[in-house]
């Protein structure tokens, strides 16, 4: 009997059946059920816990983008923060005149366009070559940025106060509004990265990623293909950093340092390179490592704490560095892994195997 | 022109230091083919090592630099054997950021001491003043370091022309298949690699210490600025790291003594390396002096 609930009273008649997304209706049902949770989850949830909350999901976002570029298309970009600051500061000039709705695509065009020049010496270069390209442009963007009067030389520059349909946002629902704003354009963007892969750019993606070589001679362009891949990463990125703005009320060039590409890029090896689940668990589990980190280094303060010494600001490169370090020599997966396996486990179910 | 002569000569200051920063790097890059993004965390080691023997313990300074070079290259070598084999064959990408991510970890564990923030200098070992020829003065610590690197350089060279292990590690970069036949333990080039580049680091951070002050964010920025240095140079050349080394640091000054006054704040020198990187990668990717690799399907 066919039981479309499970795998296992499930058989596939045609072509199209086995390329869907969802395999059982249990799936969908889940999806369905994890949203509806998300929607409500603000319900719980105190002030301080909604920023942490924001800030994972600005970052889940900025780490799909990542993953285009990254875990997509095989280039290592150690330049992301530097998109998320492109739109961030194209939000902060525009913002006053615009609604947000409408400067969040615009951060993401222009972001794009950066990505774009920035892939150009992909068409060159690649592998470290490219890899050390993009620091460069890390680097430039963060010294360009730091002596331009227009931009306060790096310092905070304000964000307005949204108004949406007549609702202002203020002090005390900040954070909840951001919230379901980020939350509504991650789904949105999130489904776009998991049927990215389903269509003709995405697979050359993977193709050109695999050896870009046997791409070219299959007829495919691999250094359009490339920049298209940074345009498209860098989008997701200028909508994250323009959403980041927003969420931070000020554009701060500290936001958008070396430090912080460095840090999307462990959130991406950490979730699990090229994965949509992971582009959610790496921003996650890094955030609350660092976040309990801050906390832990308190009581490693009781204990040891010399003249001279800043313990908060030795413990968390420390745990960070290790986690990303654990996590390539015995989880290079990363948690998507893990999340793989918890989920086969129950695939076959009632089955065994 | 005594102005243009002085931004020259602290050019080739600077640029020494980059060059023997940057013989480390692609010292592992000819070996193993790894990008090492924490070597600015190896200078630092280096330097505050010798920091701590000689103004901790009361050392000389001399015995104090020696005992800083063996440590970061046991640093290096362990580094290695520890981090680094687990992940021989895995993607380019999970090999540097294991490097980023132990750059992390050596800045938690330079944090933990107190040398995490501040400036530290050397205690005065040279006589103050220096050389002055036709109104341009060299100090003796910017001439030390031109000898010192030039010593070490010639050092490096002897063991690479002459040595066994020397020889071995050249084998290894030209080919590890031939050379694992010919009975090269590549495992233990791979982490004598990693040792001479701690030596070199370490070298290239007391360099610093005795020109200017000790900081770790400083010393850290060097490991960045090697990145033009073995583009220009090309990135498994040695003499190239040597060559780029010097033309980075002189343009680094050059455009800081030009540049500065047209810019507001100012700052040039910092990011000029970086430009020239960019045209560099455009215009001739594989350097001065690298080896143009050729791929097929």
């Amino acid at each position: 009997m066919r039981n479309p609930w499970t795998r296992t009273g499930n058989y596939k008649t045609s072509y199209a059946q086995d390329t869907t997304i969802f395999a059982t209706y249990s799936e969908q049902a889940s999806l369905a059920v994890f949203l509806i949770g998300m929607l409500v989850l603000p319900q719980f949830l105190s002030r301080g816990d909604m920023q942490i909350l924001d800030l994972i999901l600005i970052y889940a976002l900025a780490v799909l983008g990542l993953n285009i570029i990254t875990g997509y298309a095989g280039l290592i970009n150690i330049g992301h923060a530097a998109f998320l600051g492109v739109g961030a500061y194209t939000a902060a000039l525009v913002a006053p005149y615009l609604p947000f709705w409408a400067v969040l695509p615009v951060s993401g065009l222009v972001a794009a366009a950066a990505g774009a020049v920035v892939g150009i010496p992909a068409l060159r270069i690649k592998h470290l070559y490219l890899a050390i390209a993009t620091l460069a442009f890390q680097l430039i963007f963060e010294w360009a940025v730091g002596h331009s009067p227009a931009l306060e030389q790096g310092g905070a520059m304000a964000m307005p106060r949204v108004v949406f349909l007549g609702y202002k946002v203020g002090f005390k629902n900040h954070h909840y509004f951001w919230y379901y704003v980020t939350f509504v354009v991650l789904v949105v963007m999130a489904f776009g990265f998991r049927n990215l892969l389903r269509t003709r750019f995405g697979r050359s993606l993977v193709a050109v990623r695999d050896n870009d070589r046997a791409a070219d001679a299959m007829g495919m362009d691999p250094g359009r293909t490339k920049v298209f891949a940074f345009a498209l990463g860098a989008f997701y990125a200028g909508v994250a950093g323009a959403l980041y703005a927003y969420w931070s009320r000020a554009v701060v060039i500290e936001d958008y340092s070396l430090m912080i590409s460095i840090k999307f890029l462990a959130m991406a090896i950490v979730g699990g390179l090229g994965t949509l689940v992971g582009s959610f668990f790496g921003p996650a589990f890094l955030e609350l490592l660092d976040i309990n980190m801050e906390t832990f280094s308190y009581w490693i303060k009781t204990i040891y704490n010399p003249p001279g010494v800043d313990v908060g600001s030795a413990i968390r490169p420390l745990a960070f560095g290790l986690a990303i370090v654990l996590f390539l020599i015995f989880e290079p997966r990363g948690l998507a892994n893990w999340w793989r396996l918890l989920r086969s486990y129950f695939r076959n179910w009632p089955f065994k195997y | 022109m005594s102005y243009f002569f002085q931004l020259l000569i602290s050019g080739i200051v600077v640029g020494s230091v980059y060059a023997l920063a940057a013989l480390g790097f692609v010292l592992i890059y000819k070996a193993s083919r790894v990008i090492n993004f924490a070597h600015g965390h190896f200078i630092a080691i280096g330097a505050f090592t010798a920091y701590a023997l000689a103004v901790g313990l009361g050392l000389s300074v001399w015995i104090a630099a020696a005992f800083a070079l063996v440590f970061t290259a046991v640093v290096g070598y362990f580094t290695e054997r520890v981090f680094l084999k687990p992940l021989v064959g895995q993607p380019i990408i999970s090999v540097i950021m294991v490097t980023i991510g132990l750059a992390s970890v050596f800045g938690g564990l330079i944090h933990l001491t107190p040398y995490g923030s501040g400036n530290f200098s050397l205690p005065g070992f040279l006589p103050e003043g220096g050389v002055s020829f036709a109104g341009i003065s060299v100090s003796y610590p910017q001439l030390l370091a031109v000898v010192f690197t030039a010593v070490f350089l010639a050092a490096f060279g002897w063991f690479f022309q002459r040595s066994t292990v020397g020889i071995a590690m050249r084998a290894v970069a030209d080919d590890q298949m031939a050379s694992m036949s010919l009975g090269v333990s590549v495992e233990k080039v791979f982490a004598l690699a990693w040792a001479a580049a701690g030596v070199t680091a370490a070298a290239a951070g007391l360099i610093v210490g005795a020109i200017s002050g000790l900081n770790l964010e400083g010393l850290v920025g060097i490991g960045l600025k090697v990145f033009p240095v073995v583009i220009l140079g090309g990135l498994d050349s040695i003499p190239g790291a040597v060559v780029g080394g010097i033309i980075i640091g002189l343009l680094e000054n050059l455009a800081a003594g030009y540049l500065d006054a047209y810019i507001p704040g100012g700052g040039t020198g910092d990011v000029f390396p970086f430009l020239v990187l960019l045209l560099v990668l455009w215009f001739k990717p594989h350097g001065l002096f690298g080896t143009e690799e050729i791929e097929r399907v």
